[in-house]
């Protein structure tokens, strides 16, 4: 008993530092290659590490006074580190016995309502247009999320990632699994706020939106937790819908989801650099039509394929 | 002892119209009036408990000349739950609306001040009201009940047309015009029962042969229909409300009309051998007048007009419950008996908050009338009670006899008694919603003119609002013990 | 002393209140302790009522009164779901009046003698409705309710929307309740009692021979349960009623008088409609009627600026999401009690929770207009610096409804979406209702985000200071979020009443018992034909939460020893007034709510006029009564033209009438 804690212990661990010290790596790459998709020579791919090192030490500038704000970036990578507790990596989630899809995609979307309430607290106007996207970016993608995950759910009989993830690894690919994948992929874009979808921040228009009023250590630990969420939220995508071939061997398993989720925010990267920025209306609109595709996935799953 | 006690019943009032009209001081005659009301209540609620098993019957006097072509006495009284209830509503509210009247005609009243000229006759007028109603309820026979009906029509001629305005002159000739072509049906159905079976009792209806007893009861339908302002004869009621308002309310809803339903239920429930026919004429112009009496809500104007209406479509409601009770259904007759109280209760409060209103603003219209609960807070308590108790929202009063005569009418076989049902509620529910309207309009929403600096009414009229208040929310729990004593 | 003797003793402590808080009606201060006092006391009583019937089983039954004419008894008791009620009414009712104290000093022109003792009146008709057991009685409490919320609606009198509100409330309830009293009355007619059981015997004996007419009862019953629980559309009545009683009244509305739509939907369609093919058809209605509900209520919600309007749209939306879980529940018994149980203890368990966050979020608004003075979104804002408890509150009661981890709102939701997806495998549309209702969730979170944001965060439109509201106002908000925390960090421990509570309904189903379904805690785990199916452990993960925010804070955040410094607003180094630059609440998610135009519309009723021929028909005086009096008129004038006063002329009708007589005479002889 005591060594299953231990070992849940470590995992935990494991799944934080993950997150926490593999996504400013990830940032970095993808901004390499953006680089060199532009035909620059770009940053190096430690550039987000010093990033993050420069702005931890700069000055905390807030225009709001109050504890839960001051709060608010730290636990928004809180929220984001618990969501990486509840995603396999490798092996089965540290918290899976806490939480299935539905408590993750909940959890998932804390940051989100933290990012948008920090916005919405600064009475800046830039920040409330920001807040205001990203909620509509949220509720277009969110649909979409749940749907894919359902589909796992459907399949495999059980709301858990562990169950969903052990059902792909003995059945092998579906055409309802595919379909979902697909839909979580395009979701994906969305939620690490790359291009076509970067309507809340879209730094040449309303300047970072949400956010605008954050500088300093706050700005490091926003950034921190979007980079962790693309993240996540990649390798959730690679070990619920790509999750072959799985050796049954921890370290191989995680180097594996790794180097996929890599392939993943690559491409990411890709189709950020060669598209221009939809309108947050056409957002919603591309994400509608997402969603009513996705339930083919559901129609497939129901019929068993 | 019990008949001396009825019989008290009639003649105190009776004398004391005379006194009351006969005294100088308006101070002495508003004191003997309410004495002599009070009175006729306690003697009332003293017969009410020694009436054993509530079956009394007896004589009283005879006519030498009849006595030997009657197998019944000519004159006497009578005690029966059917009795108890027309007394109950008749002295009660009698007395509340004696006291009321004390304040009500006074000089300070903004819509008809009265002076010290009316009072004599009003007084004599209203008390000889009194007497003849409760002569109505404790009547044995037809015979009998012809006289005091006839007496209760021409009290009603007299106060109606009380102001003696042209508008009060013209409606008190048309209340007696028409209320007496039905006294003719009414005589001419007693002269009918009295050769054919040489009979007045009650249960005299019972013996005539059946094609006969169809006619006889037509003709006490209609007299029925007459006095109790039903379809074709509603037309009087509405314009009756030039009366004095506690005239109205006493009157035009809580008693003299009254007794053409009481009238029907006495023709049905003696002997319950009411040809199914005349039953359910009885029922479908009862239903016929409820919609008729809806439809004219809308364009009211007039408070007072607006209840009339309702009264006359809550007249509807007992006659089809009485129907119904023809047709074999007890529960809804106890419940249209039942309802002779609730209604009288309910729509007396309506009546006297429309009379508080005219007294202290001067006016009845309601297009007038605005945001008077402010100042008002009593009236419109009163108001609303009375808007829910006549529309049969529970607990309220009329909730219990509506809901009777829906039970009664559900057991009726044969897919009719749903359809009835349907029609009920939805005359319920449309009527119940303008009356709030209404009741919002008058009482909420920004005050108007009219209705500026006023305040309740003086404490002998607030006091018998509070009373009717309690009335609306008891006047079951005295009236179902009551009528659950009818039966077959 | 008995269960049903400490019910009795309780109410009629609420009833004494009512009438004390009436007498003390013209003094503020005292009239509104009075009523906290004696809700108190009695309070206790019903607590005392509920811990012995959840301790030693559901009370006997007891005849209060009988009525004779119509041979009906008017019963009591107390049962499990009775108890789960009076346990929510006794709570709320303790707090929404302590609220209102102080609340009602807002309202200067107004007695609160025409508030209090309405106010325990409406807690005094709901305890009835639970703890009735016949038809008659249920629906005499039932409409007291009614009665008694209307006049709390109406009470700001001199608004025209509160008196246009309070008669579409009074005369859509009344004729969704006048529905149920014949459907009751039909049922009444065939066993000539109205006691439930007796009323189950006769649904049973009509779903076999008249089941039109069973279904056209249940369908009543159903419509005026939704009515009175705000389903769409018959609930269109609410969002403008709720907004127009005062804040404390709102919240025993949303906390307590529209859960019992929900408690005669569990009390008909589990007690008295015996479980057969006519539960899983009405199950399905209910279901769809709910995320219709759901659908409609809240995105029109998303448009509102009347912060209480935009509360009062969620409560549909939220009863959409009960009723989902209920009728889902009703529609799985059947096929398999293990799903069916999930569906209605997470459809119940959303109703007790949306009582706690929906109360708390209505007194949030209310301490936002005790001070601000205004409900509008984008006229109040900026709030959150001055009332940081109230703040708080409504921060935590908003997220509750939203449904964000690890708070009680999600508990329930995620119950409904795990046996939707569970239920999925065998009904497939069911996994699309569990979609709609996450989507919706999301839209509910968005709506509550721009309250938050326009009522306590930004800048604050006018200059004048504001203060937290007294200490009798926070108490009860801070009780109700608290108890949403709790709710949801220990789901399983109300669950255990809820269970109860629904299991009592149908003893002879054979529905697996708590630990069975849900697992035995502290979290749950739902177990459908294999074990962990779905989990939700709030407890390691709101610990993980709390642990990574503080690591977050202290370790990286604090890493660089960075200085703190407050600053301005910055508006790209425009100098416009922050009052000049903002961004008001109504402009939120613009293009998102424009999408959705036209999903909640706007109908006038207005009643044909009475064409003219038929009033006239109907005006006998002029076809009739004038025209006879006319010709009797004129028939006595032409007989009065006869007399002339000339001797020899009366003479010659002496001769004549003489002759006629004679006639006659010798023709009657002959």
């Amino acid at each position: 008993m005591s060594g299953d804690i231990l070992v849940t212990v470590g995992l935990a661990l494991l799944n934080v530092a993950v997150a926490l010290l593999l996504a400013p790596l990830y940032e970095g790459i993808m901004r390499k290659l953006r680089a060199a998709l532009h035909s620059r020579i770009g940053p190096p791919i430690t550039q987000p590490f010093l990033d993050l090192a420069k702005l931890l030490g700069k000055q905390d500038l807030r225009a709001v006074p109050g504890k839960l704000y001051a709060a608010a970036p730290a636990l928004t990578l809180g929220s984001v580190l618990t969501l990486a507790l509840l995603v396999p990596m490798g092996t089965r989630p540290p918290l899976g016995g806490a939480g299935d899809i539905i408590v993750l995609l909940y959890v998932a979307a804390i940051s989100a309502v933290l990012l948008m309430l920090t916005a919405f607290a600064a009475s800046g106007p830039y920040g409330a247009v920001g807040g205001s996207r990203e909620m509509m970016i949220l509720l277009s993608v969110e649909p979409v999320l749940a749907v894919t995950l359902v589909v796992g759910a459907l399949k495999s009989g059980r709301l858990a990632t562990l169950g969903i993830l052990d059902w792909q690894v003995e059945n092998g690919p579906t055409m309802s699994m595919a379909i979902a994948g697909i839909a979580f992929f395009l979701a994906l874009q969305a939620q690490a706020g790359k291009l076509p979808f970067d309507v809340a921040e879209a730094d040449q228009e309303i300047m970072g939106g949400p956010l605008i009023e954050q500088s300093g250590p706050r700005l490091a630990l926003f950034r921190w937790a979007l980079w962790s969420k693309q993240l996540v939220f990649a390798i959730l995508l690679v070990e619920l819908f790509l999750p072959w071939p799985r050796f049954g061997v921890f370290p191989a398993d995680l180097v594996l989801t790794l180097l996929k989720a890599l392939v993943v925010l690559v491409l990411v990267a890709v189709v950020d650099v060669v598209n221009p920025r939809l309108r947050i209306d056409q957002t919603m609109g591309y994400f509608t039509r997402v969603a009513f595709s996705s339930l083919a996935a559901l129609a497939f799953a129901v019929i068993g394929m | 002892m019990l008949s001396a006690a009825l019989v008290l019943m009639v003649v105190v009032p009776a004398f004391g119209a005379v006194v009351a009209g006969a005294l100088k001081g308006d101070g002495p005659r508003w004191a003997l009036s309410v004495g002599v009301a009070a009175l006729v209540v306690l003697i009332g609620i003293y017969a009410a408990l020694a009436a054993p098993g509530y079956r009394y019957h007896a004589a009283v006097g005879t006519l030498p000349w009849l006595d030997a072509m009657l197998d019944g006495p000519v004159f006497g009284v009578m005690l029966d739950p059917l009795a108890a209830v027309m007394l109950l509503v008749a002295t009660v509210i009698g007395l509340f609306t004696v006291l009321y009247s004390t304040h009500y005609l006074r000089e300070k009243n903004r819509e008809h001040a009265t002076g010290h000229e009316g009072q004599a006759r009003y007084y004599f007028w209203l008390l000889l009201f009194l007497a003849s109603m409760v002569g109505v309820a404790v009547s044995p026979n037809f015979l009998q009940l012809l006289i005091f009906w006839e007496l209760t029509t021409l009290c009603s001629w007299a106060l109606i047309s009380f102001y003696q305005d042209e508008r009060s002159l013209r409606s008190g000739f048309k209340a007696l015009l028409m209320t007496q072509a039905g006294g003719a049906f009414f005589l001419v159905a007693v002269l009918i029962l009295f050769v054919s079976v040489g009979s007045v009792e009650f249960t005299a209806l019972a013996r005539l042969p059946d094609g006969l007893r169809l006619w006889v009861f037509i003709l006490l339908m209609i007299a029925a229909w007459a006095k109790a302002a039903q379809v074709p004869f509603h037309t009087w009621l509405p314009d009756a409300m030039a009366a004095p308002t506690p005239i109205s309310a006493y009157l035009h809803a809580a008693a003299m009309v009254k007794a053409g339903v009481y009238l029907m239920a006495r023709s049905v429930s003696a002997g319950w051998a009411v040809p199914p026919a005349g039953a359910i004429a009885l029922g479908v112009m009862a239903l016929a007048t409820m919609f008729i009496a809806l439809s004219y809500y809308f364009v009211q104007d007039d408070l007072k007009r607006l209840l009339a209406y309702s009264t006359i479509a809550h007249l509807g409601y007992v006659l089809l419950g009485v129907a119904l009770g023809g047709l074999g259904s007890i529960i809804a007759f106890r419940g249209g008996v039942l309802h002779i109280v609730c209604h009288g209760f309910s729509k007396a409060t309506l009546f006297f908050c429309a009379g508080a209103l005219a007294y202290v603003t001067g006016t009845r219209s309601i297009a007038a009338l605005g945001g008077l609960a402010r100042s008002m807070p009593l009236t419109a308590t009163a108001f609303f009670v009375g808007v829910l108790a006549v529309a049969g929202v529970p607990p309220f009063a009329c909730f219990w006899s509506k809901f009777m005569i829906l039970a009664g009418a559900i057991e009726l076989r044969g897919g009719i008694g749903p359809v009835l049902v349907v029609l009920v509620l939805v005359e319920s529910l449309v009527s119940f919603a303008w009356m709030l309207y209404v009741g919002q309009k008058v009482f909420l929403g920004p005050v108007t003119r009219l209705a500026e600096v006023h305040s309740d009414p003086p404490p002998a009229m607030g006091a018998v609002l509070l009373l009717l208040v309690l009335a609306c929310l008891l006047a079951p729990a005295i009236g179902i013990p009551l009528v659950e004593m009818i039966g077959r | 002393m008995s269960t049903l003797g400490l019910l009795g003793l309780g109410v009629s402590l609420w009833l004494a209140g009512a009438l004390a808080s009436l007498l003390a009606g013209h003094r503020r201060a005292a009239s509104g302790w009075l009523s906290v006092a004696f809700l108190v006391c009695g309070g206790l009583l019903l607590a005392a009522v509920v811990v012995r019937t959840f301790t030693a089983g559901p009370s006997p039954e007891a005849v209060l009164l009988r009525v004779g004419a119509i041979d009906a008894d008017l019963v009591v008791r107390v049962d499990y779901l009775s108890a789960l009620f009076l346990a929510i009414t006794s709570f709320i009712a303790v707090l929404t009046a302590l609220f209102s104290v102080e609340y009602m000093s807002r309202y200067r022109h107004d007695s609160v003698a025409k508030y209090f003792p309405l106010l325990l009146v409406l807690f005094v008709s709901i305890a009835g409705v639970v703890t009735t057991a016949d038809f008659l009685s249920f629906l005499v409490c039932w409409e007291l309710m009614t009665v008694a919320s209307f006049f709390l609606v109406i009470f700001e009198r001199e608004s025209r929307e509160g008196m246009r509100a309070g008669l579409k409330y009074f005369v859509v309830n009344q004729a969704a309740t006048l529905g149920m009293l014949a459907g009751g009355l039909v049922l009444w007619s065939r066993v000539d009692s109205f006691h439930f059981l007796a009323l189950r015997d006769a649904f049973g004996a009509l779903l076999g021979g008249q089941p039109a007419l069973a279904h056209l009862v249940i369908f009543l019953f159903f419509l005026a349960f939704a009515t009175k629980a705000g389903v769409l559309p018959m609930g269109s009545w609410l969002p403008d009623a709720y907004p127009a009683a005062p804040s404390g009244a709102t919240a025993a509305f949303g906390g307590t008088m529209t859960k019992l739509g929900i408690y005669g939907l569990l009390r008909v369609f589990l007690e008295i409609v015996p479980l057969s093919p006519a539960t899983r058809a009405w199950g399905l209605v209910v279901a769809l009627a709910g995320v219709g509900s759901l659908f409609v209520g809240t995105l029109t919600a998303l448009k509102q600026d009347d912060v209480k309007r935009l509360m009062s749209f969620h409560v549909i939306g939220q009863v959409g999401y009960m009723f989902l879980g209920i009728g889902m529940g009703l529609f799985l018994l059947a096929r398999s009690p293990m799903l069916g149980l999930l569906g209605l203890l997470a459809g119940v368990f959303h109703m007790l929770n949306h009582s706690l966050y929906k109360s708390c979020l209505f007194l949030g608004a209310g301490a936002v207009y005790y001070r601000a003075g205004s409900r509008s979104l984008s006229e109040v804002g900026g709030l959150g610096r001055y009332m940081p408890v109230t703040a708080l509150c409504a921060g935590t009661a908003a997220l509750a409804i939203a449904g964000v981890p690890p708070l009680n709102g999600f508990a329930s939701k995620w119950m409904i979406y795990a046996t939707a997806v569970k239920a999925g495998e065998q009904v497939p549309w069911l996994v699309l209702l569990a979609i709609v209702a996450i989507f919706i969730s999301l839209v509910t979170l968005a709506s509550f985000i721009k309250y938050l944001a326009g009522a306590f965060m930004g800048s604050r439109t006018t200059e004048e200071p504001v203060r937290e509201v007294p200490a009798a106002m926070l108490v009860p908000q801070v009780a109700l979020a608290l108890t949403c925390v709790v709710f949801g960090l220990v789901p399983l421990m109300p669950l255990r009443y809820v269970h109860a509570a629904v299991t009592g309904l149908l003893p002879e189903a054979g529905l697996p018992d708590l630990a069975a379904a849900l697992g035995d805690g502290p979290g749950l785990q739902m177990a459908v034909g294999m074990p962990d199916v779905a989990v939700w452990a709030p407890l390691p993960v709101a610990a993980a939460l709390v642990v990574l925010g503080l690591f977050s804070y202290y370790v990286i955040q604090r890493a660089g020893g960075a200085t703190v410094r407050d600053v301005p607003a910055w508006t790209c180094g425009e100098e416009e007034e922050s009052t000049a630059a903002h961004y008001p609440a109504s402009s939120f998610y613009v293009p998102f709510k424009h999408a959705f135009r036209g999903i909640y519309p706007q109908v006038r009723v207005t009643p044909p006029p009475l064409p003219v021929w038929l009033r006239r028909v109907f005006d006998v005086d002029r076809w009739l009564h004038s025209p006879t009096v006319r010709m009797v008129g004129r028939g006595a004038s032409g007989v009065s033209r006869t007399h002339v006063g000339i001797p020899q002329v009366y003479l010659l009708w002496i001769v004549l009438g003489a002759v006629a007589v004679v006639a006659i005479l010798l023709g009657l002889i002959g």
